[in-house]
C-alpha cells in the first residue's frame, strides 16, 4: 500500500470539524510556516517539492508564486479554483466535503507565502453543501485565530471568502474565474497580461486548484525533499485520481504520480465491469484526447501524456468499455462543449454548436457522407484559433475520436 | 523597434497591436470585431496571423510588436483558415446575398427596394454598401458555404426611439458592448446567454428608453452590420454626397458628418477623425439634428402683424416695416436679446446693429453663468478658456461639482471617463446623485447651496502647515488663514450634510499629486450666492494648484462674449434683461433668440428673429426666418475656446435667410455704414481686425484643419492668479409645514434657439423631457403621485405645472425642474425663478384638478 496524503484521514469521522482535525496534529504546518519560517523558505521549498497545478495545466506551483511582483502597493489576491466543471473530475468535492481544514490550512500557506491578505475560494455553484461546510470550517479557523487579524498571533492576516460561481464550465479559466468574481458575466480574458500581473481588481492575483493548495502543509510537514520522492516520476506527491465510467469500484484514488493507467484501472478500480472489454480510456476529463484500449500501458505523467498526444488534465479517469458506442461518448462530449462555449469567439460558438448539430443527426441516422469532413474541419479550425483554451480542449478532444474511431462512425453513418 | 511584417521592415511602436500597425502600412488584414477607438477584443478570429518561430496562430488585434518579430499575414494556409472562420460567422447571418454570383447586377439595378423591416439578404439591409461584413466576404473571395444557415428569428426591438436593433444581424463582435462600457461609461448593452446562445441585450431585455440610455448612438456608428440601424434612414436611398460640418447646438463642438441625398439631410453621425469628439457625439447631433432642421415648427417667410394677425410677406416688405418702426424709439427705450447659439459673424454683426444703428446699450444674451463673467473681472482671471478638452484625460484628480456632464456636455464626460480608466480619482460634489456617479472614487452628497462651505472646509484641512511663500500671491493670505481657522469643523459638517471621514478623504486626494482639475456646472453659479461659491473654489484651487473649468451650454456662448469686445454694452444675463423689462422703460424689443412671453404689457414693438415657431412668438410684431446652422457658414468657439468654420450643408429652407444677411439689410435700410456684407468671410475679415483675439483666424486654415484657440493659455504654465476674499453666505431658507419642499432648478441643455428639443421630439421626450418635474421615489409615495401625473408646483407668489417623474437622481425634500428662458407661461420655471431672483425655493406641489 503507498502512503496516502490528503486522503489518509477521510475515514475518520467528523473530520471536517476543527477539533477532530486538531487532533489529529492539524494546522501543524500552516502554524510552523507562519511563524518560523521566511516567505522565501516556503517558496523554496514548494519549487524544490516539484508540485505542478492539478487543475489540469500543470504549471509549476512554486514558480506561479514566484511571478508574482513583490515591490507593488495594490494589494494582491489568492483565489481558489474550487470550479471543478471538469467532466469525469470528483476529487476536489471530496477534499473540500471530508477535509475543509486542510484546505484552509494550504491556503494560510499560500497566502503567507506570496503576502496575500485576502483569499477567494470560487465554488462550483452546484457545491452547495460543500460551500456551506467551507464557510463553517472558515468560522471555525477564524475563531481559533487560524484566520483573520492576527493568524496565529502573529502580525499576518487573513481574510477568506467563499465565493459561489453560477454553474457555468468556463468559469473553471483562471481569467473567467476572476471576471465572474468581479460580478461580470465569466467570459475570458486575454492573456497576456497575466493574472500574476493583471488579475483579480486589476491587482496581483495567485489562482490555484484546491488540490494544489491541500498539498502544501505535506511539503511543510514532511519537507520538499520526501515529498518529491513520494512520485514515481518526475513530479512530486501523489495524485488523486477521479475514476468513473465502466469499472467495478469508481471513486477518488490516491496514488503518487506517474503510476501506470493500467494498474490504476485494473489494480486498485477492480477493472471493468461485468467482465466485458476494455474499448477506450480518456485519461484527464473529457478535455483530454481519448486513449485507445491498448494505449493504457502509460504513466500518468504531465509530460509523458502529451508526448502521447493526449493530457493529465485533471486526472479524471473515463473508462469506456465495449458496449459503449463511440457516437454516445461523442455526444456527450459535443452537448457538454456546445453549452458550455462562453460565445465570444467566433470558432469555437458557432463550431461546437455545428458538431453537437452533426453529431445528433448521425445519431438519429440520418447521417451524411460528408458529415466526418465537416466534423473534422470545424474541429480543426477550432485548434489553437481561439482565445481561451476551451475551443483546443473541445477541437483535441473531438479530433482524436474521429481519428482513432472512423470506422466506426463511419459505419454508424452508413447504417 | 523593428519588426517584419510580411517582408516588409517596419518601425513599429509599441503600444499599437499589430493589426493598426499593418493597416497605417497599408496591409490588409480582414477583421469584425476589432475597432481603432475600443481595447482589444479579439472574439472574430479572422485577423489570425503566423509569427515566425512561434505554434499556431494568433490574434493581430491584440498582439503588440516584440523587437524582430517576424509576422506573415498572409497565406494559402492563413486565407483557407479566415475563409473557414468567415463561413461560420455567416452562418448566423443572412448570408444568401453574400455569396450571390448576380450581386453585382443586383446592386446595380435594385438599389432599394427595402419596404419590409425583416431583413433577409443585403438588398434588403439598410446597411448595403457600408457593411464591413461585405467588405471581409469580397476580400477573402468566399463564394459558397458548405452548412445551412441559421436564421435566429429575433423579435427586432422596435419600440426605442431613434433606432432598431435587430440581433438576427448580429455576429456578436461587441463593439456595441464594449462602446456603451468603454466609452461612454453607461453600460446599458450587454451580452446575455452564452455559448450558442449568446446574444447581446438589455436587462430582462428592457427596452433601452426605460434603463437610462441617452441615446448617444454610439453603439449604432461602430457596429459593422446592419444589426443596429438609425429608423429614420431605414428605407432611404445611400446618400449622393456626403458634407462635414460642426454641431452648434452645445458648447462641445463635435464634428459631424452629413449625409444628403436630392438636397435633404439622410443622417447626421459623428467624424472619427473630429478633433473634438473623435468619433463621438449625443442625441442632439447624432438623431435630432436631422429632425431640427426640417421640423414642421421652421418658419419659412418673413411674418408682420397685420390686422391682429401674422401674415407672410416678403423681405423687402418686412425689412420696410421693421426699419420704419424702429427708427421711431429711442436707443434707450429699445433691448435687444442675443442667441448664444448664432456664429460669431452673426454675433458680432447683430451687435454693430444694436450699438451704431438702434444705439441701445440693453443688449443680452442667455449666458447661463453671468457671475462667473463678473468673477472673471473682479479676481482678474481668466476662468472661461483656460483648458484644453483633451487635457481632461491626464488628470489625476478630477473635482466634478454641480453637473449632469454626461447629457449637458458628453464630450467632457468621455475625457472624464479616459481619465477615470487611467487610474484618475472623481470626485463627484452634488445635492442630486446623477447615475454617472457610480464611476466616482468618492461621492458628496450635499445639501443644495453648501458647496462654499465644503471648499472652506477642505481648505482648512488642507492648509496644516501651508506656508505663505508656496502662494502665488500673498495679499490675502493672513486674512485666508484666519478665515479658515474660524470655520467649526462639526458645525460645518452638519450645515454641509456629510460625515468627517468623507471630508477627510476628500482633502486626501486632493492632495496627491498630479494634474487636478475642478469642473462645475451651470448650477454651481447658479445660486444667488455664486459669487461665494467661485470665491471659495477659486481659493481652492490656488491652495492645491488645481485648474477651474466651468462648462457653458450653447454653441458659441464663448464666440458671442468675445465678439462684443468692440462694444461697450454686453455682459448682461437673461435675468437682467428681464429685470429691465419689467421695470417697464423699454418699448421695443429686437430678439435673435428667446423672448420672454409676459414682457409684453409695456413693450409696443416686438421683433423676433429666429428659425422655430413657438407659442410666444405669438406675441410678436415681425417674425424674420432664420437659417439654421447647417444652411449657413461661419465660425464657432466651444467650450474651450477652440475656434472651428462650420459649413453650408444645405440650401436655406423656404425664404430663410443666415441671421447676418437679416441684420445687415435692416441696417443698410436704416442707413447704418458698413453693412454691406456678401458672405461671412468678409465679415470675418472685420472681426479679425477689431479683435485681437481673432487675429489668427482665417476660414482656409480652418478649413485644413489648423487648431486656433482664443486665448491660447499651456497647461503647465504658473499661476500668478490671486487669492480672493471671502465670505460665506447664509445657508438655505427653511423649508416650512406649508412648503414642504425645495426646489431646484437644472438649465435645459437640450435648446436650439427657439426649438426646445426635448419638448418637440418625441423620442427625446422620452428620455429628458423638458416638463419633467423630478421627484424621489419615497416623496412621491408619501404624496401618492405616480409616473407622468400632472402636477403644480407652488411657491409663495408664482406656479408652474409639469409631470411627475419619480427618479433616484433627487434625495428626499428635494424637486427637480429644468428651465428654459422661453417656455410657456403655465409650464414655466423660468418665469418663478427670474420673479423671485432665487434659485432655490421652498414650494408645495399639489396635483392638478
Amino acid at each position: 500500500m503507498t502512503e496516502k496524503l490528503l486522503t489518509k484521514h477521510f475515514g475518520t469521522e467528523n473530520l471536517f470539524r476543527i477539533d477532530v482535525y486538531l487532533k489529529l496534529n492539524g494546522y501543524q504546518s500552516a502554524r510552523k510556516a507562519v511563524l518560523e519560517m521566511m516567505p522565501e523558505e516556503i517558496l523554496n521549498e514548494v519549487k524544490a517539492a516539484n508540485l505542478r497545478g492539478r487543475g489540469g495545466a500543470g504549471f509549476p506551483a512554486g514558480v506561479k508564486w514566484a511571478f508574482i511582483p513583490k515591490d507593488v502597493q495594490k494589494p494582491k489576491y489568492l483565489c481558489v479554483n474550487a470550479d471543478e466543471g471538469e467532466p469525469g473530475t470528483f476529487k476536489d468535492r471530496y477534499i473540500m466535503n471530508h477535509n475543509p481544514h486542510l484546505l484552509l490550512e494550504g491556503i494560510i500557506i499560500a497566502s503567507f507565502c506570496v503576502g496575500i491578505n485576502t483569499a477567494f475560494i470560487y465554488i462550483r455553484g452546484e457545491y452547495e453543501m460543500v460551500a456551506k461546510r467551507l464557510e463553517q470550517a472558515i468560522a471555525e479557523a477564524y475563531a481559533n485565530g487560524f484566520l483573520g487579524k492576527k493568524v496565529f498571533g502573529s502580525d499576518f492576516h487573513l481574510e477568506v471568502i467563499v465565493h459561489r460561481g453560477a454553474g457555468a464550465y468556463i468559469c473553471g479559466e483562471e481569467t473567467a474565474l476572476l471576471e465572474s468574481i468581479e460580478g461580470k458575466p465569466g467570459n475570458p480574458r486575454l492573456k497576456p497580461p497575466f493574472p500574476a500581473s493583471i488579475g483579480l481588481f486589476k491587482c496581483p492575483t495567485v489562482v490555484n486548484n484546491v488540490e494544489t493548495l491541500s498539498n502544501m502543509p505535506f511539503i511543510i510537514a514532511f519537507g520538499a525533499e520526501k515529498f518529491r520522492r513520494l512520485g514515481l516520476q518526475n513530479d512530486g506527491g501523489t495524485r488523486i485520481f477521479s475514476v468513473s465510467g465502466k469499472v467495478k469500484e469508481p471513486g477518488i484514488y490516491e496514488l503518487p504520480t506517474g503510476i501506470s493507467l493500467r494498474e490504476i484501472i485494473f489494480n486498485h478500480a477492480g477493472g471493468i465491469q461485468e467482465g466485458k472489454r476494455l474499448k477506450a480510456v480518456i485519461p484527464g476529463g473529457i478535455s483530454a484526447p481519448i486513449l485507445k484500449a491498448d494505449e493504457i500501458d502509460i504513466h500518468m505523467d504531465f509530460d509523458l501524456l502529451i508526448e502521447a498526444k493526449s493530457m493529465l488534465g485533471s486526472a479524471a479517469i473515463i473508462v469506456i468499455d465495449e458496449d459503449t458506442s463511440i457516437l454516445d461518448v461523442l455526444k456527450i462530449i459535443t452537448t457538454f462543449y456546445s453549452h458550455e462555449s462562453c460565445g465570444k469567439c467566433s470558432p469555437c460558438r458557432i463550431g461546437n454548436s455545428w458538431i453537437h448539430k452533426i453529431v445528433m443527426r448521425i445519431k438519429e441516422g440520418k447521417g451524411e457522407k460528408d458529415d466526418i469532413e465537416n466534423i473534422i474541419r470545424l474541429a480543426s479550425n477550432m485548434v489553437g484559433k481561439t482565445l481561451c483554451p476551451l475551443g483546443d480542449a473541445a477541437g483535441m478532444a473531438i479530433l482524436t475520436i474521429m481519428e482513432k474511431f472512423m470506422k466506426e462512425i463511419e459505419s454508424c453513418i452508413e447504417n | 523597434m523593428k519588426i517584419i511584417i510580411d517582408k516588409k521592415e517596419i518601425i513599429a511602436e509599441n503600444n499599437k497591436t499589430i493589426l493598426d500597425i499593418a493597416r497605417e502600412n497599408d496591409i490588409y488584414i480582414p477583421s469584425l470585431c476589432n475597432h481603432s477607438k475600443l481595447s482589444p477584443y479579439g472574439a472574430c478570429r479572422l485577423c489570425i496571423v503566423e509569427i515566425k518561430g512561434r505554434k499556431g496562430y494568433f490574434p493581430s488585434c491584440s498582439i503588440f510588436p516584440e523587437e524582430g518579430m517576424n509576422i506573415k499575414t498572409d497565406s494559402p494556409k492563413l486565407k483557407r483558415l479566415r475563409r473557414n472562420i468567415l463561413e461560420l460567422i455567416l452562418l448566423e447571418h443572412p448570408n444568401a446575398c453574400l455569396i450571390c454570383g448576380e450581386k453585382e447586377n443586383c446592386d446595380e439595378y435594385k438599389s432599394t427596394i427595402r419596404k419590409v423591416s425583416e431583413v433577409t439578404g443585403c438588398v434588403l439591409c439598410p446597411s448595403n454598401g457600408t457593411c464591413e461584413l461585405q467588405e471581409v466576404v469580397n476580400a477573402l473571395n468566399l463564394k459558397s458555404i458548405r452548412f445551412p444557415s441559421l436564421y435566429r428569428d429575433s423579435e427586432i426591438r422596435k419600440n426605442d426611439p431613434f433606432f432598431d436593433r435587430n440581433y438576427n444581424l448580429c455576429i456578436l463582435c461587441g463593439r456595441c458592448v464594449r462602446v456603451c462600457h468603454e466609452i461612454r461609461g453607461v453600460s446599458v448593452l450587454s451580452f446575455v446567454y452564452r455559448g450558442s446562445k449568446t446574444t447581446i441585450g438589455t436587462v430582462l431585455d428592457w427596452n433601452l428608453h426605460e434603463l437610462g440610455c441617452q441615446f448617444c448612438g454610439a453603439c449604432v456608428d461602430v457596429c459593422p452590420t446592419g444589426a443596429l440601424t438609425e429608423k429614420s434612414k431605414k428605407y432611404e436611398q445611400s446618400p449622393d454626397r456626403k458634407e462635414r460640418t460642426i454641431c452648434g447646438i452645445c458648447s462641445m463642438g463635435c464634428e459631424l458628418e452629413v449625409e444628403i441625398r436630392n438636397g435633404r439631410i439622410l443622417s447626421c453621425y459623428p467624424r472619427k477623425d473630429g478633433p473634438v469628439n473623435e468619433g463621438q457625439a449625443c442625441v442632439r447631433g447624432r438623431f435630432a439634428l436631422k429632425e431640427i432642421v426640417c421640423h414642421p415648427k421652421r418658419i419659412h417667410y418673413p411674418l408682420i402683424r397685420k390686422k391682429k394677425k401674422l401674415e407672410e410677406v416678403s423681405w423687402d416688405e418686412a425689412i420696410d416695416f421693421i426699419a420704419e418702426k424702429l427708427k421711431t424709439y429711442k436707443g434707450s427705450q429699445v433691448a435687444c436679446i442675443l442667441s448664444s447659439q448664432v456664429s460669431c459673424e452673426d454675433s458680432y454683426v447683430f451687435q454693430k446693429f444694436a450699438n451704431n444703428v438702434l444705439k441701445t446699450k440693453n443688449i443680452g444674451t442667455i449666458a447661463a453663468n453671468p457671475d462667473l463673467e463678473r468673477f472673471s473681472q473682479k479676481s482678474d482671471c481668466e476662468l472661461m478658456s483656460n483648458f484644453r478638452i483633451r487635457d481632461i484625460s491626464k488628470a489625476k484628480v478630477i473635482f466634478l461639482i454641480d453637473s449632469n456632464v454626461s447629457v449637458s456636455n458628453p464630450i467632457i464626460w468621455i475625457e472624464i471617463l479616459k481619465a477615470v480608466s487611467n487610474g484618475a480619482k472623481l470626485v463627484v460634489i452634488d445635492s442630486l446623485r446623477w447615475p454617472y456617479s457610480r464611476q466616482a472614487t468618492i461621492c458628496l452628497q450635499i445639501k443644495p447651496g453648501t458647496e462654499s462651505y465644503l471648499f472652506a472646509l477642505i481648505a482648512k484641512l488642507l492648509l496644516g502647515e501651508e506656508q505663505e511663500e508656496n502662494f502665488p500671491n500673498t495679499e490675502y493670505f493672513n486674512f485666508y488663514r484666519e478665515f479658515l481657522s474660524k470655520i467649526q469643523m462639526s458645525e460645518a459638517l452638519e450645515a454641509i450634510g456629510i460625515e468627517e471621514k468623507e471630508a477627510k478623504k476628500t482633502a486626501e486626494i486632493l492632495n496627491e499629486d498630479g494634474l487636478k482639475y475642478f469642473i462645475f456646472g451651470s448650477g454651481f453659479t447658479q445660486y444667488s450666492w455664486g459669487i461665494s461659491n467661485l470665491t471659495s473654489l477659486w481659493n481652492l484651487s490656488l491652495q492645491t494648484q488645481a485648474r477651474v473649468i466651468p462648462l457653458t451650454f450653447e454653441s458659441n456662448l464663448k464666440g458671442v462674449l468675445q465678439t462684443s469686445r468692440p462694444f461697450s454694452a454686453m455682459k448682461k444675463d437673461f435675468a437682467e434683461i428681464y429685470k429691465i423689462i419689467s421695470d417697464g422703460k423699454i418699448k421695443a424689443l429686437y430678439s435673435n433668440g428667446p423672448i420672454p412671453l409676459y414682457s409684453k404689457k409695456s413693450i409696443e414693438f416686438i421683433v423676433v428673429q429666429d428659425s422655430f415657431m413657438n407659442e410666444n412668438l405669438m406675441v410678436a410684431d415681425a417674425v424674420l426666418p432664420a437659417s439654421t446652422f447647417l444652411e449657413t457658414e461661419g465660425t464657432f468657439v466651444n467650450v474651450e475656446g477652440r475656434i472651428q468654420k462650420f459649413n453650408k450643408v444645405i440650401d436655406p429652407l423656404g425664404e430663410s435667410r443666415p441671421d447676418w444677411w437679416i441684420v445687415a439689410q435692416l441696417g443698410k435700410r436704416m442707413r447704418g455704414k458698413g453693412f454691406d456684407y456678401k458672405k461671412p468671410s468678409e465679415i470675418m475679415a472685420e472681426i479679425k481686425r477689431k479683435i485681437p483675439e481673432f487675429k489668427n483666424v482665417s476660414y482656409n486654415q480652418l478649413k485644413k484643419g489648423i487648431e486656433i484657440f482664443i486665448n491660447h493659455k499651456e497647461t503647465g504654465e504658473k499661476r500668478e492668479e490671486k487669492l480672493t476674499p471671502l465670505k460665506l453666505p447664509p445657508l438655505l431658507m427653511d423649508i416650512n409645514e406649508e412648503y414642504p419642499f425645495i426646489l431646484l432648478f437644472e438649465y435645459n441643455s437640450d435648446i436650439y434657439r427657439g426649438f426646445v428639443l426635448n419638448r418637440e421630439i418625441k423620442g427625446m421626450k422620452l428620455i429628458r423631457n423638458s416638463r419633467w418635474i423630478q421627484i424621489n421615489t419615497e416623496d412621491a409615495k408619501k404624496l401618492e403621485l405616480t409616473d407622468g401625473e400632472s402636477i403644480v408646483v407652488e411657491s409663495e407668489l408664482r406656479r408652474f405645472k409639469g409631470y411627475v417623474r419619480i427618479s433616484e437622481v433627487v434625495p428626499s425634500g428635494i424637486v427637480l425642474a429644468s428651465f428654459l428662458s422661453n417656455e410657456e407661461k403655465d409650464f414655466s420655471a423660468a418665469h418663478m425663478m427670474f420673479f423671485s431672483g432665487l434659485k432655490t425655493l421652498p414650494i408645495k406641489i399639489k396635483r392638478e384638478c
